[in-house]
This record gives structure tokens, C-alpha cells and sequence, in this order.
């Protein structure tokens, strides 16, 4: 009887270390100040982290695939950019329509650069990182984009809204988390992505198009950054065009730490949100604990690979494991 | 009034200059100008704008105008090209304080005097460089902490004031003379006022509100909030509105963004400091030709960058970034 809960437990473990590792730091956390566990406190934190969250949702399939998406910062700051323009000059409600299938055109041509001309993702997507910037900033002209009229406009509940108590980027995250999810975990679609990545050969003899899923990907990630830019441009009414330069690393961090493997074929969502909090409590806590900023960097880094180890530890059942 | 008149006179000063050199040489003078990313915000693009304009202006004045595009390997080579050109001077914005020296140093090797604009190259190039104009980073984090004191004083709290300073991106020159120059004059300014934290914003929005939100959290008591910048400080003044705190929060920023103007028109927003793209591209032309008609020229050449305030700022036109 011990033996079994035992063996439970230790799966679990096993299957879990991130989430160990997380209860871990918020404990930590909580310790060093009270009021990093203040319930505004974490509503505050899932919502800045909403923007990044968004964002990783969609990165995940892409990694999942087997590819990686570097472009997804940039994209950011151009949809940001293009719907705060448009909201002035169409109005919000063809706004964001319009940016959303913007967006949506850049990710399909990465998908097909991609997928059916089967260019390598990681300069792809690092070539889009600075061509979409120079798109961003063509379109802008350098200009910081701002609403004239911040008071009068609807467009902000987005980003500032609230609904029952809970701020409305949590329930996109939290909705869009869900639907992809069980996208991810219980569709036939999900189970080709996990195929693709994991070995595209027998995927194709199992008679899944690679191109149209590797494709499927982008596109939903581009999805996943129209909605991030929509939360984004809405929480401050206005914005700079590099709002999003180097969040793509941020959001790779995340995808990486919530266990999905560089080389495709592994991974969940909800370790990847899991991935995403820990990122953005570890940025508020060192806020709360008041360290010296520079420090904070290292202790960040410092923070991120103990919970990979921890992570990788449990998979293995053991702490040391050296390359043999 | 003063300020746009302080304007003009500049400009009729850049118009009129020339004479001298003209006289010695026999020609016009060929100034060449490597910028280093315009288009990337409204402050390089309106001073690219304002520098040609200036140029044209003056009779005695060729220019040749390139953009590194934020390139340390392309001013490099551009530097080469304007030593090959051989052009009367050469004006730097700097991608890269450490990384264009070099490049720096072979146009002094050429005899060509080396104006450094807007951020100033790092000291071990300084012997190469005939004057830096620019702005003065360092009073302007100073004046801010004067109006952030003066605002105190008029309110009645400056013995028990509590303020929080959010900086820009950690390592930049700019972020850590302003910090400097904050830190050291407010405690001289309102010595009863207490500085409770510092943390960086990195010259973004939407990070600066995150900070803000986390000082809200931490702190019950703020009275001011001093940034780096405009941008920043409209971040963390979003924050305090979102917890309804910001009324009891006086915002002072830098570099007067046209949100942080709109904000102070709103009432919202305390103060700033004003600093023109224009007057930074006059600045430029102006302090090479005084180098070139060998006028003694400061070495740090500084333009002035004024308070603004909810009181003055009827005075400035709104900026255009």
C-alpha cells in the first residue's frame, strides 16, 4: 500500500517538476514578502504576464512542430502598432479586423516559407524578426502611435476591462488557453502536430501533410500575436514600435521551461502557462524583494535553470546525470 | 515665448555663420553626417529633418547625410566613405559608444575634426573628438529633481515626501547620467525627502507600468514618481490610475514625449524637461562649423534643455514624438 502511494507520488513528481519547482519560488516568495501572495498582487501578475502568455500559446505548436518562431516579437509590435493607427483612422471595430488579418497574412507567409518550400525555420523566422520591424516602422514612419481620445474609447477592455472581479486579458489567456489545449491534446490536429515534430518521416506515411500542419502552425501562432497586440495596444492606448523587440526569447524561455523540447514532438499547454508564470512571478518577486536591479538579472537566469534542472531531475529520477 | 524666440536665434546664427572658414578655404564647407537609426522614432526622424533643413539654410553649408539604420558595421564604413570624400568635418551620432573609437580615430588621423551629436562616445575616444553637442543628461535629472522638490514645497510635504524612480535601460549612458544627476540633487534640494526605490524600465511603457504596478503593491505611501522618460512615466501614471492612486502622485519624467504633454495638459502629469530634436540637429551643424571657422568651442557643447511644468508649458509647442 505505502509502496504504491509511493510510486504515485514519485510520478507525479516525475511528470510534474515544473509545477514543484513553481509551488517552490511562490512559497520562497512569499516568505521574503507578504505581499507578493496579495490577491491584487497576483491578478496584477497573470495580467502583465497575459500579453506574454498569449503569445507563448502559439509559439508552443510551432515548437511542438518541430520549427521555432523568432518573429513572433516583432509581429507583436506590428499589430500593436497597425490597430492603435487604424483606430483613429477606421474606428475600432474595423480596426481590429483589419490588423487581425494583417497579422494573420505575415504568419501564413512564414508557414509557407516554411512548410512548402521547406526553408530552415530558425532563419526564417530570424529574417522576419527584422523585416517585420522595418515593415513597423515603414508603416509608422518612426511616430509613436497614440489614441487621441483615451477616455471615450470602448476599445480599451481588452487590456483594461474587468469582468466578474478578473481582469479581461486573464479570461483571453485563460479561454485561449483552454481551446488550444484541448486543441493540442485531444484533436486529430494535435495529435499530427505532435506526429510532425516527433518523426516527420513516419508522419508522412501515416499520411499527415506536413506542409499544411507546419503551415496550420504559424498561423496560429500569428493568431496568438494578433491577440497579444489587441491586449497590448488596448492596456495603454498607445505604444512604441519596438513595444514587443526581444520578447520572442522571453516567450521561447517560457515554451522551453514549460518542458517542450527544441527538437519538437513534446510538450503541453499547460505546462507552457505554468512556463509563462513562473517568468513573470519571478520578475515581480525580485521587484517585491527589492534586490539591486542588476542583480536581478543573474538571479533570474540563476532561478530559470534551477527549474529546468529540477524539472529534467524528476523526468530521470535522479539529480546527477552526466553525459556518458 | 522665450524659448521659440532662444529658436530662432539659432537658426539666424547657423545662417549667418560660414564667413570665416570660406574666407581661409575659398569654398563651402562639406560637412557629412552619419546618424544612427532614423525612422526608428519620430525624435531621429524630426532630427534628420531639422539638420537638412539647417543645411539648406546656409549658403556656405554641403552636407552629405547617411543613417547607420542602428548598424555599428555600417557607420563604420560610412566613416570610412566620409574620410575617402574627403569632407571639411564629420558629425557622429554614435549606434555604439565603444565600437565606432576606432573609426573615430581615423578621422582625426585624416585631420578631420569629429563632432560627436546627441550621445556622447565613450572617454577613451575622447582625444579624437573635436566637441560633443548633445544634450546634458546629467541636469536634466537634476532639474527634474528641482521640480519634483518645488512641486513638494508648494504642496507642503517636502519633510515627509516619499519618492519612487523608475531609470531606463540599465547600462545606457543616458539612463545613468539622468539617475545620477536625480539622485544627487534631490537629497540637496529636499533633504527630508526619501528616495524608497529604483528600479529600471528599459525606456518602455509598457515594462515601466509593470514596475509601477509592483511599487503599488509594495509601497502604501508614494507621494512622487520620477522617470526617465516621458514614455515610462505615462506607464507608471497608467499603473496609479488603474489603482486609483494617481491623484495622490506627483509625475515627473524627461525628454517631454507628446503623451507626457498631453498628459500634463490633462492635469495628470506634473513636469518634465524639455528637450527639441531641432534645437539637437541646429546644435550639431552649428557647433561643426564653429570648428571649422576655428572658434574656441567647448568640448562638452551643450543646448539647453528647459524645465516644463503644468505652469509653463503654454510656452512649448507640443513635441512631435
Amino acid at each position: 500500500m505505502s509502496e504504491m502511494t509511493r510510486q504515485q507520488i514519485g510520478g507525479l513528481l516525475a511528470r510534474q517538476g515544473i509545477l514543484v519547482a513553481f509551488a517552490l519560488f511562490m512559497i520562497g516568495f512569499a516568505l521574503a514578502n507578504q505581499r507578493f501572495i496579495d490577491p491584487d498582487n497576483i491578478l496584477g501578475v497573470i495580467r502583465s504576464s497575459a500579453i506574454l502568455g498569449v503569445m507563448a500559446l502559439g509559439v508552443t505548436f510551432v515548437v511542438i512542430s518541430g520549427n521555432l518562431d523568432l518573429s513572433v516579437g516583432s509581429m507583436m509590435s506590428f499589430s500593436t502598432i497597425v490597430v492603435l493607427d487604424l483606430h483613429d483612422k477606421i474606428g475600432p471595430a474595423l480596426a481590429i479586423p483589419a490588423m487581425f488579418a494583417m497579422t494573420l497574412c505575415l504568419g501564413a507567409f512564414i508557414g509557407f516559407l516554411v512548410g512548402y518550400l521547406k526553408l530552415n525555420s530558425l532563419i526564417v523566422t530570424l529574417g522576419m524578426l527584422s523585416a517585420i520591424h522595418g515593415l513597423t516602422l515603414t508603416y509608422s514612419g518612426g511616430k509613436n502611435m497614440d489614441i487621441a481620445d483615451k477616455e471615450g474609447t470602448w476599445f480599451s477592455i481588452f487590456g483594461q476591462g474587468e469582468a466578474l472581479g478578473i481582469p479581461v486579458p486573464i479570461l483571453l489567456f485563460a479561454a485561449l488557453a483552454a481551446v488550444l489545449g484541448i486543441a493540442l491534446a485531444k484533436t486529430p490536429f494535435g495529435r499530427k502536430v505532435y506526429a510532425v515534430g516527433g518523426n516527420g518521416t513516419a508522419a508522412t506515411f501515416s499520411g499527415i501533410k506536413r506542409a499544411r500542419v507546419v503551415f496550420s502552425c504559424y498561423v496560429l501562432s500569428a493568431l496568438c500575436v494578433a491577440i497579444a497586440g489587441l491586449i497590448q495596444a488596448s492596456r495603454s492606448l498607445g505604444s512604441q514600435n519596438t513595444v514587443g523587440q526581444g520578447m520572442e526569447l522571453e516567450v521561447l524561455a517560457a515554451v522551453i521551461l514549460g518542458g517542450a523540447s527544441l527538437l519538437g514532438g513534446s510538450g503541453t499547454i499547460f505546462k507552457t502557462v505554468i512556463g509563462v508564470l513562473i517568468l513573470g512571478f519571478i520578475q515581480n518577486g525580485l521587484l517585491l524583494v527589492g534586490l539591486q536591479f542588476y542583480v536581478q538579472y543573474v538571479v533570474t537566469w540563476v532561478i530559470i535553470i534551477l527549474a529546468v534542472w529540477l524539472d529534467i531531475a524528476a523526468k530521470r529520477g535522479k539529480l546527477w546525470s552526466p553525459i556518458a | 515665448m522665450k524659448h521659440r524666440f532662444a529658436l530662432a536665434a539659432t537658426a539666424a546664427t547657423t545662417a549667418l555663420a560660414g564667413a570665416a572658414f570660406a574666407e581661409g578655404h575659398g569654398g563651402t564647407m562639406r560637412i557629412g553626417i552619419t546618424q544612427n537609426n532614423v525612422g526608428v522614432d519620430s525624435y531621429q526622424t524630426t532630427y534628420e529633418r531639422a539638420f537638412i533643413e539647417a543645411a539648406e539654410a546656409n549658403d556656405m553649408v554641403e552636407t552629405v547625410v547617411l543613417d547607420a539604420g542602428g548598424d555599428v558595421a555600417r557607420q563604420i564604413a560610412q566613416m570610412e566613405d566620409l574620410i575617402q570624400q574627403e569632407v571639411d568635418a564629420i558629425i557622429i551620432w554614435p549606434t555604439n559608444g565603444e565600437a565606432v573609437i576606432p573609426a573615430v580615430r581615423k578621422a582625426f588621423q585624416a585631420d578631420i575634426p569629429v563632432i560627436v551629436t546627441n550621445s556622447n562616445i565613450a572617454e577613451p575616444g575622447f582625444d579624437f573628438v573635436a566637441s560633443f553637442s548633445g544634450p546634458d543628461n546629467i541636469t536634466q535629472g537634476q532639474r527634474s529633481a528641482e521640480i519634483m522638490c518645488d512641486k513638494f514645497k508648494e504642496m507642503g510635504i517636502e519633510d515627509e515626501a516619499k519618492v519612487v524612480h523608475i531609470t531606463g535601460q540599465p547600462g545606457y549612458t543616458t539612463a545613468i547620467e539622468r539617475a545620477q544627476g536625480f539622485n544627487d540633487r534631490l537629497p540637496e534640494v529636499c533633504p527630508n525627502v526619501e528616495q524608497i526605490d529604483q528600479q529600471p524600465g528599459d525606456w518602455n511603457r509598457e515594462k515601466s507600468q509593470q514596475v509601477m504596478e509592483a511599487f503599488l503593491v509594495k509601497y502604501d505611501d508614494i507621494d512622487g514618481v520620477y522617470a526617465g522618460d516621458d514614455n515610462m512615466g505615462v506607464g507608471a501614471l497608467n499603473a496609479a490610475k488603474a489603482a486609483d492612486r494617481a491623484e495622490d502622485i506627483i509625475f515627473v519624467g524627461a525628454t517631454n514625449f507628446a503623451v507626457g504633454y498631453e498628459a500634463m495638459a490633462a492635469g495628470e502629469y506634473w513636469g518634465s524637461i524639455y528637450q527639441s530634436p531641432v534645437d539637437d540637429a541646429q546644435a550639431a551643424l552649428q557647433t561643426a562649423i564653429d570648428v571649422l571657422n576655428g572658434e574656441e568651442v567647448p568640448f562638452l557643447n551643450y543646448f539647453d534643455t528647459p524645465k516644463i511644468t503644468q505652469d509653463n508649458m503654454d510656452q512649448f509647442t507640443k513635441p512631435v514624438f
